[in-house]
């Protein structure tokens, strides 16, 4: 039970804080989940990410997938509130304030630096999760070429996905 | 100007289809539906409206769900809207955990976890490169994204002490460039 407190308290301070969503915020929830909590060893972080990955829905069921390998059902519902409410209860309140500013300036000013935010967590964080899940040339040269085939094809992402299914079937990654 | 209400299960349910299409990224999908099929915001306030989102720290899609909802529904169309856009995905993702606990000693599903999980480390990357390529715009805005990448990679500070360090450099350089765009 005082797990899935902590686990409650520690996903509600993240969600303040996960600008660029919570892929940004995966190495600090692998951080907390592997190395200090011990709740799960790093192979079944691995698995439950690339689980979420498959599945359809918003990107945040990692988080999901935690709660549920902590505490079942229970777990999961309460890892997703954990991660949902303060970011939500937040931005019903600013939106309409953020909707309201008449000043160009000061509305822009506020997106460049929250993209610009986005963007450095964003990238650092595909950085350490792939430190961290990654074994082998195989699997960062399906990652390059993931980035690759995203940036300048206009493939949809489902196709890459299977791509990597198929590739780890045949025992390449 | 906007009038238009919806009530909380039309939205629960607009929301469900969002939430079980969006394989690989849910925002197309919520264009795709609110913008062109449903028809319930124009591409300009879609724009807006995600921007705001992305603005706002938290999953940006269960944010996209929230400022719709309570645009056509009050509170409760939010809550109505982030209930169908996760509740879904939520019960099939519970799904593949029970069948990953049955099937993972097998060396097939270990191998297909590894090829997608690398495939999703690049997804998440293409993400910020997409991103990044506007901030070319503005070459000084990148210096936030470097202090920003050696905070949290080679510094390894936690997230909240990344956005401390970055936030004064990027809030003063945004301003600069609000000014010049």
């Amino acid at each position: 039970m005082s797990m899935l407190l902590s686990l409650f308290l520690k996903l509600s301070v993240f969600s303040m804080i996960a600008f660029g969503g919570v892929n940004a915020l995966l190495p600090e929830l692998l951080n907390l989940a592997v190395n200090q909590e011990q709740w799960i060893d790093l192979q079944t972080f691995s698995d439950y990410f690339a689980i979420a990955q498959a599945a359809p829905g918003p990107n945040f069921m990692t988080v999901t997938l935690l709660g549920w390998h902590i505490y079942g059902i229970i777990g999961a519902l309460v890892a997703t509130f954990a991660i949902v409410w303060p970011s939500s209860v937040l931005i019903f309140f600013l939106q309409r304030f953020i909707l309201g500013i008449k000043d160009p300036v000061k509305k822009k000013s506020i997106q460049y630096a929250a993209a610009a935010l986005a963007i450095g967590l964003v990238l650092s964080s595909a950085w350490e999760i792939a430190l961290q899940i990654n074994h082998g040339v195989a699997a960062y040269l399906l990652t390059i070429t993931t980035i690759g085939l995203t940036l300048f094809t206009r493939w949809h992402p489902l196709y890459l996905i299977a791509m990597g299914g198929v590739l780890g079937v045949l025992g390449f990654i | 100007m906007q009038q238009k209400t919806l009530t909380p299960k039309q939205l629960f349910i607009g929301f469900s289809k969002i939430g079980m299409s969006g394989f690989g990224g849910v925002l197309p999908w919520a264009r795709r539906t609110l913008v062109e099929r449903e028809k319930i915001l124009t591409s300009e306030e879609f724009s807006a409206i995600l921007g705001i989102c992305q603005i706002v720290p938290g999953p940006n899609v269960v944010n996209l769900a929230v400022c719709v909802g309570s645009r056509f529904g009050g509170a409760r169309g939010a809550v109505a809207a982030v209930l169908g856009l996760t509740l879904g995905p939520i019960a099939i993702v519970m799904l593949l955990a029970t069948l990953y606990e049955h099937y993972s000693h097998l060396d097939t599903v270990q191998g297909i976890l590894r090829g997608i999980s690398a495939v999703g480390v690049g997804l998440i990357a293409s993400t910020g490169f997409k991103m990044l390529r506007d901030e070319f715009q503005y070459p000084a805005m990148l210096l936030v994204v470097l202090i920003t990448i050696l905070a949290a990679t080679y510094f390894h500070l936690g997230l909240g002490w990344v956005v401390l360090t970055a936030s004064p450099l990027a809030i003063f350089l945004a301003r600069k460039k609000a000014l010049r765009i």
